[in-house]
């Protein structure tokens, strides 16, 4: 069996003196993927900050193809991970080919803009699209500077939330053929329909798991009062 | 679509003809002098103000990247008011040690503009860029205040500091003062531009960048220690001029675009282009009353601020 991408154990993280995320554990190998699904404020950001090495604080375990990131240093451990923020934001205002030349990339860039529909859209500064295309040029960039999928980690935290029906349907296939690259993709979501095409979902409340199995196991009625509450 | 690294080359044209100008004006009328030895008199005036633009300029695109806020600028954050508090310690209090030791200027004036970005990091950490902003601005008035205490204490300092405070110092440069700050401007400058690669992951957030391996806190410490010494380099040439660090950058980015690579370049490009056409036009344009750089300056750069300002937000 592959190495595992990712390996959390037990993993805590304490914020501004409260729990938000709450013994979590969980393996993702090569070519594996996982949506994780919650209420607002259940901790699905905070997990895939902590995994992605932002929170130096969490306590637990965290192995990202065998190194630590609160440890390992953010070069050794940004090396094969892709993280893609809920709200994605840039200081400046580049046109969409100047924000994929951050990726220093030209040709994966170029094929991550094109899927995601924004060829037309190259020579526009970001503050002059909708907040959808924004969203997708970003999320462009964030695959651009991913490189080669077998082996890398892919957190995704809600990447399809403001995207039009046709956009979202690309970020959909598109996470399915990473990780049938070998990506280990961990996506945050609140659309439960995408959530059932993964082979497993994670159901977070108040910081912890309170489902994780496949979707049958875990998009039903029981874990729905769980996570949103309601009867 | 922005001209990108073809400005970059024109821009780079532009200035060296805008150099050879100033070699040839002056208050003594148009021309290079017998045997060019007015433009030699007037070469290290020019190598100053192209020094002390090119470090102001990067220095100003620099911290602006690091705060990821257009209103940063060494000379608003306290990093030029801790240069000049520096200087005038030294100048105020061991002006003997100060004209006798060549080092000694730019060492103080280093000192006092690490001492002041170390204390805005200190007190502005884990809060917004904007809160940063606010606490330079008082830690500015701060040192300021200071300068002048120290003017008021050294008699024999004094015009000199107030001089000083009013980016005057162009007119005094002489080959024994303008080596070694142009020397360090030159070295600041070149390291600043290595941090490219990194403001650029920064405009993108913090998590982000982190995320994709950037080095947060050593970003940091590189970012301060070398716009201080570029900052601290320029007002040992200048004095205090604020306007050229934050103008260039913007006028930068109007012209290639935000990124980095990019930006950095073209702003020590700008800044020395703005210093040198703000000092020949002060020392030249009108005869025998020369008009000190810092003048010029926000006469031409207010107007044009204002300008590249509201095109860039409407």
């Amino acid at each position: 069996m592959a190495e595992a991408t990712l390996r959390l154990d037990r993993l805590a993280v304490e914020l501004g003196g409260q729990r938000r995320v709450d013994g979590v554990s969980l393996t993702l190998r090569a070519g594996e993927a996982a949506a994780v699904i919650g209420a607002n404020g259940a901790g699905k950001t905070t997990l895939l900050r902590a995994i992605a090495g932002l929170l130096p604080a969490a306590t637990g375990g965290i192995e990202v193809a065998g190194l630590d990131p609160r440890t390992a240093g953010p070069a050794a451990s940004a090396r094969r991970r892709g993280y893609f923020p809920q709200q994605p934001t840039c200081a400046w205002d580049p046109t969409v080919d100047e924000l994929g030349g951050i990726a220093d990339q030209p040709a994966d860039w170029a094929r991550w803009r094109d899927r995601l529909a924004l060829t037309a859209l190259a020579t526009r500064p970001l503050s002059t699209l909708s907040g959808g295309e924004r969203k997708a040029a970003h999320l462009a960039l964030t695959l651009a500077m991913l490189g080669e999928p077998y082996g890398a980690l892919l957190l995704l935290d809600e990447p399809t939330t403001s995207l039009d029906q046709p956009r979202q349907r690309v970020v959909r296939t598109i996470v399915h053929e990473l990780t049938r690259a070998g990506a280990a993709c961990l996506v945050t979501t609140h659309d439960a329909a995408w959530a059932g095409d993964f082979p497993r979902v994670l159901a977070l409340a108040e910081g912890r798991v309170v489902a994780d199995g496949t979707p049958a196991q875990v998009l039903n009625a029981d874990v729905g009062r769980a996570v949103w509450g309601g009867p | 679509m922005r001209p990108g690294r073809g400005a970059l080359v024109a821009g780079l044209g532009l200035l060296a003809l805008l150099a050879g100008g100033a070699l040839a004006c002056g208050s003594a009328g148009l021309g290079l002098g017998e045997g060019g030895g007015l433009a030699l008199l007037r070469l290290p005036r020019v190598v100053a103000a192209l020094a002390a633009g090119a470090a102001l300029g990067l220095g100003g695109a620099t911290q602006q990247g690091l705060f990821r806020n257009p209103l940063a600028d060494p000379g608003l954050t306290g990093v030029f008011g801790g240069a000049m508090l520096g200087l005038a310690t030294l100048l105020g209090f061991a002006p003997g040690f100060a004209w006798s030791h060549a080092w000694s200027l730019p060492a103080a004036a280093f000192a006092g503009a690490l001492t002041l970005s170390g204390l805005l990091v200190a007190l502005g950490r884990d809060g917004p860029p904007a809160r940063l902003l606010l606490i330079g601005l008082g830690l500015n008035a701060f040192a300021a205040a200071g300068t002048l205490l120290i003017a008021n204490l050294a008699p024999e300092s004094r015009e000199l500091l107030v001089n000083g405070g009013a980016g005057d110092w162009l007119g005094m440069a002489s080959p024994e003062l303008v080596v070694r700050p142009a020397l360090l401007c030159l070295v600041a400058g070149g390291l600043l531009l290595t941090l490219a690669r990194p403001l650029d992951l920064l405009a993108l957030g913090e998590d982000v960048a982190q995320a994709a391996g950037c080095d947060l806190p050593g970003l940091r410490r590189r970012a301060i220690v070398l716009t201080a010494l570029a900052a601290a380099a320029a007002t040992c040439l200048v004095g205090q001029i604020a306007f050229v660090g934050l103008l260039a950058p913007h006028l930068a980015r109007a012209l290639v675009g935000p990124r980095h690579h990019l930006v950095l370049p073209a702003a020590g490009l700008a800044g020395a282009t703005l210093l040198l056409v703000a000092d020949t036009l002060g020392r030249s344009a009108w005869p025998g009353t020369p008009v000190s750089a810092a003048a010029v300056m926000a006469l031409l750069g207010a107007p044009l601020f204002i300008l590249i300002a509201r095109r860039s937000h409407g």
